[in-house]
């Protein structure tokens, strides 16, 4: 058995998680854990289920089986007024950038502070300018989506996930439709997220670029963790289901 | 609320396109209830004022006199579902239907005598409807003291009150058909709308909105679509209603009878109820949107 240190320094764990779509199965009996401020892979090839725990993660898709704790809230239990609690404390990264077309990037970013409840306008104006600074985008503020490069959006998108302060980024391919360089600098930006203390989660089916990181890897095939380095003992982390909130 | 109002009004300008095209057709939806109710107000008015023409005529009985005849008067005034009485004299009665006969009158200038009894002609009250309040009154008048026969148009009555049940069926099932119509029009337009919107929820709802941030800007513009599509409506309507009005003259067929624009309580009945049936179109889609 884990000492209890261990399992309160997992700030992700997935027990015999799986995820179906009528028949066919997403992810089938997961196990893992991700410590706190990690920097972690998830990689595998199309169809490995990279994206559907990704999106159990968020709470986008409820899972079928099995049960994961994300910063202390068991997902399988989590009631439906408490996902935007728990979206608070996640920044998400996808692929396909997600920013709302018809708001500048100021109001994509600003928004996740609106959401959250910030009402001093001048408190949020504050903390995306520097947001933007920190990415490089102070200069296309009031640039609306469409008119930005795939790096420039995705950077946009990099400085929506970390305006809350997250304990957790997750980043859904973050790099796989831009150029060496637009990469380099999102990761860079992830990198920088990660040094103020937050837990990255990347899924990626790059090799190149797991070779350009000493990170705690999992490795997914057809919905089933075949492989891992650098975390914890997978298996032994997982026991009877706690309740909807566990205390940390 | 006030950041509420703001979001709600800054997505409205941001959508412009797409609102626009949603008032317009709200604005259509509602153009077409509200030529029907114009229609069948007015239609309804009209049959209104035939049934005020309906009268009643009581017969004194021979030689009773007027003393009689106000007493009998005095009593039908008291009953439920008499609107006015008119005492109408023999001589005055004679008269009048020399005067109705024209130039064959002469035929009547033999009679040694008047043959027509004073009579009291009574107008039913506004709310006596039908042919069995009609007959119920006529029953009850029969018995007064004085009174020998009652006369009413039975057959008249029956077919104008058969047209006239059959227009408010009409009018009704029709008024009810339309309204599921533009109901169901109108709330898969605001469907569209979301749906097309569909992405911009999701992500407001990815990044931690709760449901009521959401939710209530979207409740506030889908009303406020309402708003405008009924106003928008309703103008094209009274455009029409303008434009129209001075080609149609009612002199000939219905002197007394003018033609009214929908009421001023209906008016805000049918404004509330596109801003209703927008909310409502809204609110069953979000709920779709926001299930996990």
């Amino acid at each position: 058995m884990q000492d209890k240190n261990e399992l309160q320094n997992q700030i992700i764990r997935f027990c015999g998680v799986t995820k179906r779509f009528g028949e066919v199965y997403a992810l089938r009996d997961v196990n893992f854990g991700i410590r706190k401020n990690d920097f972690a892979f998830i990689t595998g090839p199309s169809g490995a289920g990279k994206s559907t725990l990704i999106k159990l993660l968020y709470m986008g898709e409820r899972m079928s089986d099995g049960y994961a704790i994300v910063d202390g809230i068991n997902l399988a239990r989590i009631p439906r007024k408490q996902i935007p609690e728990l979206r608070r404390r996640i920044g998400v990264i996808f692929q396909d950038f997600k920013l709302i077309e018809t708001l500048t990037v100021f109001q994509n970013v600003a928004l996740v502070m609106e959401a959250a409840g910030f009402r001093s306008r001048s408190f949020i104006r504050q903390r995306v300018e520097d947001l933007l600074e920190l990415v490089g985008l102070a200069h296309h503020s009031d640039a609306y989506p469409p008119t930005l490069s795939g790096g420039e959006k995705q950077r946009a998108a990099v400085a929506r996930a970390m305006v809350g302060k997250p304990k957790i980024i997750l980043a859904d391919e973050p790099t796989a439709s831009l150029d060496p360089a637009a990469s380099e600098r999102v990761l860079q930006l992830l990198r920088a997220a990660h040094a103020r203390g937050a837990t990255v989660v990347i899924t990626t089916h790059d090799r190149e670029l797991l070779s350009m990181f000493d990170a705690r890897v999992i490795y997914l095939d057809q919905g089933r963790r075949v492989d891992s380095r650098g975390g914890p003992e997978e298996t032994e982390s997982c026991e009877a289901e706690p309740p909807a909130e566990e205390s940390s | 609320m006030i950041s509420v109002l703001r979001r709600a009004l800054s997505d409205y300008v941001r959508h412009r396109l797409l609102h626009g095209a949603c008032v317009f057709t709200i604005a259509l939806a509602v153009f077409i209830v509200c030529a029907f109710t114009l229609f069948f107000i007015n239609a309804g008015d009209l049959m209104e004022q035939w049934q005020r023409g309906v009268r009643i005529t009581a017969y004194m009985e021979d030689g009773a006199g007027r003393g009689t005849a106000a007493d009998a008067r005095k009593a039908m005034e008291k009953y439920e579902g008499v609107g006015s009485v008119s005492y109408v004299p023999g001589d005055e009665g004679l008269a009048w239907l020399k005067e109705e006969i024209g130039p064959d009158s002469s035929l009547l200038s033999d009679l040694e005598e008047n043959p027509l009894p004073d009579a009291l002609e009574i107008s039913p009250a506004r709310d006596t409807e039908g042919i069995e309040g009609i007959e119920k009154l006529a029953q009850k008048i029969k018995e007064i003291p004085g009174v020998a026969d009652v006369e009413y148009a039975r057959k008249w009555l029956d077919q104008f009150y058969g047209i006239y049940s059959l227009f408010r069926i009409t009018a009704f099932v029709m008024a009810a058909l339309v309204f599921i119509a533009i109901m169901f029009i109108v709330a898969n337009t605001m469907r569209l709308i979301l749906y097309s919107r569909r992405e911009e929820i999701e992500i407001t709802s990815i990044i931690g909105a709760d449901e009521a941030f959401i939710k209530y800007p979207l409740y506030l513009e889908s009303a406020l679509l309402g708003l405008c599509g009924g106003l928008a409506g309703l103008g094209l309507v009274y455009l029409a209603y303008r434009g129209v009005m001075p080609g149609i003259s009612t002199e000939g067929l219905m002197p007394f009878f003018r033609i009214r624009f929908i009421p001023p309580e209906l008016t805000a009945v049918i404004i509330i109820a596109s801003m209703f049936v927008g909310w409502l179109g809204c609110f069953f889609t979000i709920r779709r949107f926001l299930r996990v």
